[in-house]
């Protein structure tokens, strides 16, 4: 936790830096959005054929997981933008799960993952979806030895990581260096800012400009990921489902529980706080870090609970200036980010922007579906 | 196998079923083991009556899928009669059912007695253990938390806001009603081949070195030579769960083991003594608790009656006890008489049974932004 804080402040500081200069000059620059290139691979994972291959298998296999229902690719369905196409996510059975599932295309490229970056890496995102009860409620060594009974897994785990038999650790390995095959880099907002002006339309351009300006969407929408990865309250409206539905106010009411809140906090806390999870620092109450912007076509619902249903929706509850949540009105905090206020675009310039975000998505990603290995016996009678 | 999130105690409590079992060899008295009538402990009703229930609904399982019930049915006296239990979806048991009935009097639990605490503890392996219930106890809390009935019984039951400690607590008052009565045994009423059988129990079969007391049982581990049961080692999804305790539990080279390594997992002695002991269980309800032993291998009394009869199978730490008994086929019968004659009435009732539906939907929080969480 120390580490994190840390970095956090860090953070923090930088954005403090980025918000003072904002007020200071108006033509605050930002990194411009960019193609987006290859992704990094980090060299305790690097990449192979056999490595890749098995890491498919084994986002489609629900053996890992509790009950062997639920894998990787339920709440990351390749048809519904390798997420899931409801507010909050489906979760495990007999759950729901308490946010909205985010697309893995992409993943690759972004240091913090989940909705509060609560994981560094896709190695590390892979258990802890797998193992949360309300998402895979798998457990380590159940998970590992289902595996040893799965003759061609041995195999294959023997062939890429060289091991007598599977370890949990290299199956979260080899789905992470699956993950990193899933690349859209070649949209046309791509295809624009690498110098064919022919892929974007006339609308579409209109919309950049407006995206890099008027907007101000690159405020935080920026670089080549289209995200600064850093954290910001927008004032989303709490989720729907926590007024009106029991199976979510368990899972929510869970989520105070197992991330460690205060007992006050437990009892008084009526929307997802975010940031506070991870630090328990006031100032972090509401905020999510920013989403990249590819693929957003295939994702809906949009934000980190799902209240957003199409992109223009999300492009008018930015021009009305956001919105509010407990942690915008002093409920609980007042964290809503400066840069969210009335942008006082035309219906025009809505479609415009519309259209150009979703420049961002080109072709849909499909793959075909691994054929599942089965349970083999180890003795005979 | 949930050492973290609040998911289990296992390596916590089997240092105390050491403890306890100590405690029980110095201070069982003859008179303890003396064979005769089971008295239970006083009840709270109204924790009874929560336990009740708690131990009848499904979303006490992670998944929602099996209750405390699924497993142990009040109509086989709290068992499931298979060989082997079926456990949690995605895993396969690799031991028998244990009956319920009288175990809150019991000094260890599981048929390796690896938790000796109370059975406060043995709720939480059976509810968190991947293989059993798999369920996060904190989840579990805010189901409970969310059905307006249980809100209402936990404060009649005095114990305030649902909590999985309360849980915890509940269900074993709930066992404490499980008490045998009403077998021919106690009642005086057993017939002439079982009042023979009862001779032999206590004389020439030396059934009762182990099997004493009032549940017919020392509470004590020992190897007693039964077969193993292949199914264990050709079905993967049992042997899986079964290696993937003895990994959690330290045994060495778990996977390539195709044996039930039993109570040696508790002091894991170095010269392997303890491996294939398993504890004396009680003989209380038999009737309703076929197949028996710990994993299913007999079928009938009479099969395991012949089984001691032989003296056992030839297996390294095979209980001295065991050993030829030379009864004769009519003496077999009798002692199976004797057998029959320790079930009792079934504890089926509504005393015994939650006979109300329980809905597996969660109603809404009415102003749930006004109350507090």
């Amino acid at each position: 936790m120390t580490k994190i804080n840390k970095s956090l402040a860090l953070m923090a500081g930088v954005a403090g830096l980025a918000m003072s200069a904002v007020t200071a000059t108006a033509e605050m620059s930002y990194p411009a959005l960019a193609p987006l290139g290859e992704p990094p691979i980090p060299l305790d994972n690097k990449m192979s054929d056999a490595k890749v291959e098995l890491g498919k298998i084994l986002f489609w296999d629900p053996r890992i997981g509790g009950d062997a229902s639920t894998a990787c690719v339920t709440c990351h369905e390749p048809d519904q933008g390798w997420a899931f196409g409801d507010s909050l996510s489906r979760g495990y059975p007999g759950t729901v799960h308490w946010r909205n599932s985010q697309s893995v295309i992409n993943s690759a490229y972004l240091g913090q993952l989940f909705w509060a970056g609560s994981a560094a890496s896709l190695e590390k995102q892979a258990p802890s979806a797998a193992k949360g009860a309300v998402a895979g409620n798998g457990e380590n060594d159940v998970m590992e030895t289902r595996m040893a009974f799965i003759p061609e897994y041995v195999k294959r785990f023997n062939d890429v990581f060289g091991t007598e038999n599977p370890l949990i650790g290299d199956a979260w390995a080899a789905i992470a260096a699956f993950e990193r095959t899933l690349i859209v880099n070649d949209t046309p907002v791509d295809k624009y800012l690498a110098g064919d002006t022919s892929a974007l339309t006339e609308e579409q351009v209109a919309g950049m400009e407006l995206f890099n300006g008027k907007a101000g969407c690159i405020q935080c929408h920026n670089g080549a990921q289209a995200t600064d990865e850093n954290y910001y309250n927008l004032g989303v409206p709490p989720a729907e489902r926590w007024e009106d539905d029991g199976l979510a106010q368990v899972t929510f009411r869970y989520e105070l529980y197992a991330k460690g809140v205060s007992q006050d906090m437990y009892r008084k806390l009526k929307d997802d706080p975010g940031l506070y999870f991870r630090t328990k620092e006031p100032e972090h109450m509401g905020k999510f870090r920013t989403p990249p912007l590819r693929y957003t076509l295939y994702t809906a619902p949009y934000m980190h609970n799902g209240s957003f249903w199409d992109l223009r929706e999300v492009v008018e509850f930015y021009n009305a200036g956001g919105g509010e949540n407990d942690f915008t009105d002093g409920t609980m905090a007042a964290t809503k980010s400066e840069l969210i206020k009335p942008l006082g675009l035309s219906d025009e310039e809505i479609d415009q922007l519309v259209a150009f975000l979703e420049g961002f998505s080109g072709e849909e990603l499909r793959v075909e579906p691994p054929v599942l290995p089965p349970y083999e016996a180890l003795a005979s009678e | 196998m949930k050492i973290s999130r609040l998911k289990s105690g296992t390596a916590l409590t089997v240092g105390a079923a050491l403890m306890s079992v100590t405690v029980l060899a110095a201070s069982a008295s003859a008179e303890d083991m003396a064979i005769g009538p089971v008295v239970g402990p006083e009840i709270n009703a109204a924790k009874a009556e929560l336990g009740k229930r708690l131990f009848f609904d499904k979303r006490l399982s992670g998944d929602a899928a099996v209750s405390c019930s699924s497993c142990h049915q009040p109509d086989k006296a709290f068992t499931d009669g298979l060989a082997l239990s079926k456990a949690y979806p995605g895993s396969k048991g690799f031991r028998n059912t244990p009956t319920l009935v009288n175990t809150t009097l019991a000094a260890n639990w599981f048929h390796d007695g690896r938790i000796g605490t109370n059975l406060n503890d043995v709720t939480r392996e059976s509810l968190t253990e991947d293989y059993s219930m798999n369920m996060d106890m904190r989840l579990m809390q805010e189901r409970v938390k969310q059905d307006p009935v249980y809100v209402e019984m936990f404060k009649a039951a005095g114990y305030g806001e649902p909590s999985n400690g309360s849980i915890r607590k509940a269900i074993p008052e709930y066992l404490k009603t499980l008490i045998s009565k009403g077998s021919p045994f106690d009642n005086g009423t057993m017939s002439d081949a079982a009042t023979r059988g009862q001779a032999l129990f206590e004389g020439k079969a030396g059934c009762i070195d182990c099997h004493s007391g009032p549940r017919f049982t020392d509470d004590q581990a020992h190897n007693m030579g039964v077969p193993e049961n292949p199914e264990i080692w050709s079905d993967p999804m049992r042997h899986m769960t079964y290696a993937a305790f003895a990994q959690f539990m330290g045994v060495e080279n778990f996977l390539n083991i195709r044996q039930d390594v039993g109570a040696q997992i508790i002091k894991n002695p170095a010269d392997r003594s303890d491996v294939a002991k398993f504890n004396t269980p009680t003989l209380r309800e038999l009737k309703y608790t076929a197949p028996y032993m710990h994993n299913g291998m007999f079928k009938s009394l009479s099969d395991i009656v012949a089984f001691y009869n032989t003296g056992g199978e030839d297996v390294p730490n095979l209980d001295p006890k065991v050993r030829p008994l030379g009864l004769t086929f009519l003496e077999q019968q009798d002692l199976v008489a004797f057998l029959e004659a320790l079930s009792g009435d079934p504890l089926t009732g509504p005393e015994y049974v939650w006979e109300g539906e329980i809905s597996t939907n969660y109603p809404a929080i009415e102003n749930w932004r006004d109350v507090a969480n």
